[in-house]
Order: C-alpha cells, then sequence, then structure tokens
C-alpha cells in the first residue's frame, strides 16, 4: 500500500514542493534585497527590454520622419517638458490652495515650505509578465542612486514605489498592485484619512477606512497624507468616482479613478529625497 | 541543441510577456507564453521530464517577478505532470489537443496560484477581475497556442526540437 514511500521520485517531488513552499514564503514580504540569482536573472532581461524600448522610439520617429521630422519632434519635445512642469506645478498649485485656504480659515497662516524632491527619471523598459502583479520595470538602477522603497511619481500622480533594484533596473510596484496600499486624505475637505488600495486593476483603486459621517464627494481629488514615510504628502493619487456604504454600516470605501493612466506609462519620476512632514506638523529633512 | 533550444524559449517568451504583448493586450490581460510552452512540452515528453521542465519554467519567471519564489515553479511542475499523465492516450497530429491542453492547464494555473496566494499574501484584494483576466488569458493563449503547437509539433518530429535518439 505504501510502496510509493519506496520510490526515489516521491521523495524528489516531496522534498522539492517543501522546499518551494519554504522560498514562497520567505519571498512573500517586503524584501529590500534580491538574491544574486535574481539580479543575475533580471540583469540579463534589462539590455534586451531596454533594446525593445529604444527600438519602438526608432519606429515611431521613422513614422514621423516622413513629415518634418525634425521641426516636429522639437516641438513636441518642447511642449512635453512644458506640459510636464506644468501638470507638476498645477497639482502643486492645487495642493497650495488648498493649503492656503486651511490656514485662513485658521486665521494662523504660517510659511509652508515646498516639498523638494530630489528626482531621477526613468523610462519604463518592462512590464509585469503576467497578470497577477501590476509591477513595471525602469531602466535606472542601483547604479543610478535608486534603492529600495523611493516613491515614484509621474507629472499626473503617484505611480507606485520601487521594491527591488538591480544593477542597471529597478522594479516597481504600481498603486494598483492588490498588496499596494497608500495613506491617504481628500484634498478639498482634508476631514478623511483613508487608505488607498489597489485591485489589480489598472483602471481602479479603492479608498477603505472612511468614517460614515464623511462628506466625502464624487470627484473629489485624492492625495497622499504623508502620515507613512514612505510617500511625501501631496501628491495625487486620484478622484473619487463613487462611495460605497460597506456591510457593517461603520465605514464608506470608495471607488477612486487612479490620476495616472497607468497603461501608457513610458517615462516616470523616482523620488530620491524628499522632506518628511515631522510629528508637530512642521516639515523637516 | 534541442536542449539549448528548451531553455532559450522560456527565456524568450518572459521577454516578450514584459515587453511586446504589453503593447498587444487584451482588455489588459496577456498570453502566458511559459506555460503553453510547459503545456507542449509535457504533451510531447511525459509527466516526468515535464515536470522537471515546468518546475525550471516557473523558477525562471519567480526569479524575474521576485515575489513568491516558487508559486509559479509549484504550478507549471503540477500542470505538466497533469498533462504528461493524460498525453498517453491522445492522438498528438491535431492541433485541437494542444489547444484544450492549454485551456485547461489556463484554468487549472489561476486556481493553482490563487490558491498557493492564499498560503502567501500578506495584504492581496481579490475580486471578480482576476476570473475577468483568467478569461482573458485563456481566449489569449488559445489564440498563440495554435501557431505555436504547429511549429512545437513540426520541430518535434522533425525539426530542432527532435530527440537525437529517434533520427
Amino acid at each position: 500500500m505504501f510502496n510509493f514511500l519506496r520510490k526515489k521520485g516521491f521523495w524528489t517531488i516531496l522534498v522539492t514542493s517543501l522546499l518551494l513552499l519554504v522560498i514562497m514564503k520567505l519571498s512573500s514580504s517586503n524584501r529590500q534585497e534580491i538574491t544574486l540569482l535574481e539580479k543575475l536573472v533580471r540583469d540579463s532581461y534589462s539590455p534586451l527590454q531596454t533594446g525593445v524600448d529604444k527600438l519602438e522610439i526608432g519606429i515611431n520617429n521613422i513614422s514621423v520622419g516622413l513629415a518634418q521630422k525634425k521641426e516636429i519632434e522639437e516641438q513636441i519635445g518642447a511642449l512635453e517638458i512644458k506640459n510636464n512642469r506644468l501638470s507638476l506645478e498645477n497639482q502643486q498649485l492645487r495642493e497650495n490652495r488648498a493649503e492656503v485656504e486651511r490656514l485662513r480659515s485658521l486665521l494662523a497662516y504660517k510659511q509652508a515650505q515646498q516639498d523638494q524632491y530630489d528626482l531621477e527619471a526613468a523610462r519604463v523598459i518592462a512590464r509585469s509578465p503576467n497578470n497577477w502583479y501590476k509591477v513595471i520595470t525602469i531602466d535606472k538602477g542601483a547604479e543610478n542612486g535608486i534603492a529600495g522603497g523611493m516613491p515614484v511619481i509621474n507629472p499626473n500622480g503617484l505611480v507606485g514605489r520601487v521594491v527591488s533594484v538591480s544593477t542597471n533596473s529597478a522594479q516597481i510596484w504600481l498603486i494598483t498592485d492588490r498588496e499596494m496600499a497608500v495613506g491617504a486624505i481628500l484634498q478639498e475637505t482634508r476631514e478623511t484619512r483613508g487608505i488607498v488600495e489597489g485591485m489589480g486593476d489598472n483602471g481602479t483603486l479603492r479608498m477603505i477606512n472612511i468614517p460614515y459621517y464623511s462628506q466625502v464627494r464624487v470627484g473629489e481629488n485624492v492625495i497622499s497624507s504623508g502620515l507613512s514615510e514612505t510617500y511625501p504628502p501631496g501628491i495625487q493619487i486620484g478622484s473619487i468616482q463613487a462611495v460605497n456604504k460597506e456591510s457593517n454600516g461603520l465605514v464608506l470605501s470608495a471607488t477612486v479613478s487612479p490620476a495616472v493612466d497607468f497603461n501608457q506609462l513610458e517615462e516616470v519620476l523616482v523620488i530620491k529625497k524628499f522632506r518628511k512632514i515631522e510629528a508637530n506638523g512642521n516639515k523637516g529633512a | 541543441m534541442r536542449y539549448f533550444i528548451l531553455a532559450l524559449l522560456p527565456f524568450l517568451a518572459l521577454f516578450l510577456q514584459s515587453t511586446i504583448f504589453r503593447t498587444f493586450s487584451i482588455h489588459g490581460a496577456i498570453p502566458d507564453m511559459v506555460l503553453v510552452l510547459v503545456v507542449f512540452y509535457a504533451l510531447f515528453n511525459g509527466a516526468r521530464k515535464g515536470m522537471v521542465y515546468g518546475v525550471i519554467c516557473g523558477l525562471l519567471e519567480d526569479l524575474y517577478i521576485g515575489r513568491f519564489i516558487g508559486i509559479n515553479s509549484i504550478s507549471k511542475g503540477i500542470i505538466a505532470y497533469i498533462v504528461g499523465r493524460l498525453q498517453v492516450n491522445v492522438f498528438k497530429e491535431n492541433f485541437i489537443v494542444g489547444v484544450i491542453g492549454v485551456i485547461g492547464g489556463t484554468l487549472l494555473n489561476s486556481v493553482l496560484l490563487f490558491i498557493l496566494s492564499l498560503t502567501s499574501f500578506e495584504v492581496f484584494n481579490l475580486d471578480h477581475s482576476i476570473f475577468v483576466d483568467m478569461l482573458y488569458q485563456g481566449i489569449y493563449n488559445t489564440l498563440i497556442a495554435i501557431p505555436i503547437y504547429v511549429w512545437y509539433y513540426r520541430s518535434s518530429s522533425r525539426g530542432l526540437l527532435r530527440e537525437v535518439g529517434e533520427r
């Protein structure tokens, strides 16, 4: 009856399965460092992925080149830079306006320090090879000063967080990933602190832990609260699409439409350094 | 040469999945070419060899993703074993066999990943989108399975993937 116990194959399968389950468990939590083998695999892919990215850019350039290539390129380049700058400024201004209104209402205006970011621009060279995870790979890694835990944005808002870094590439978990959660606040009212979590879908986020008495409205902007160490405050996450009452009746949840179009993500900005909010409300380095 | 090609195929599949296929995704879903390859390998080489190939291919995918290392390895190993056990009684000349294998493999892969995920995930939001993804991936896998099967069958019988002893 137990003849299978004498078979070498049975023990090989059993030991391999147990070993893999242990490795799976060990690699499930957030790791700051990846193993040498993982680095080797990723570093072997990144030149090829960069190549494909350049090829795609090249193909686009050829099609544009048929019609006044250089002139259009210059115009597009200048407009893109201007657009990115304006979007960032706009985002900052919206945040500043809300802040000014809040401070005025308290009649205790205090000079606010601007958040200062040390940014590193990077190109998206690859995306998750499966449908379960929402991950992108960028063409900058440890060589460019990128490290695990750094927040990633683009001119429209929050993109995600650097999770692991190899020599010349880094993996970023998007905020739409099922395992991601960001401390968030409603930009206009400031009354609601909640958590925005990913749903594994590029078009939807969910804000949870909203108190039942909250005046949350459809269309309201959701920004990062900055209470966690990971993300700077005031970064646009998305806007409220729908408000739902949870079954326990004590809290609300909201469907949030992300500010970033994750399907069209080509370039991102990694925040290498930012000022963090101190416990007393002042901002410090 | 055969082993070189067999080693190159999952590497190439992962590369395509992470780059070009993302541009041509169906409702955000991309095909699992690694799974397709593992299913076909098991169909032509049996349960034991298939399982080893499935575990190795899954491990490569896990190392690239760097999260829950072993999850794809286990699921693809199991799928290859089941396909390998069932392949004895089927008529491999018909590409429908490959397509059925891929559809079954895709469904089983999703179920296995889901079950294995439950043992490890700390924060994991499950909703209908997983099943929608599974449906689209099933369609996509079926579409790419047909040309790959035709190539794989030819290659296994008289091309690069032919076993040396059968010449």
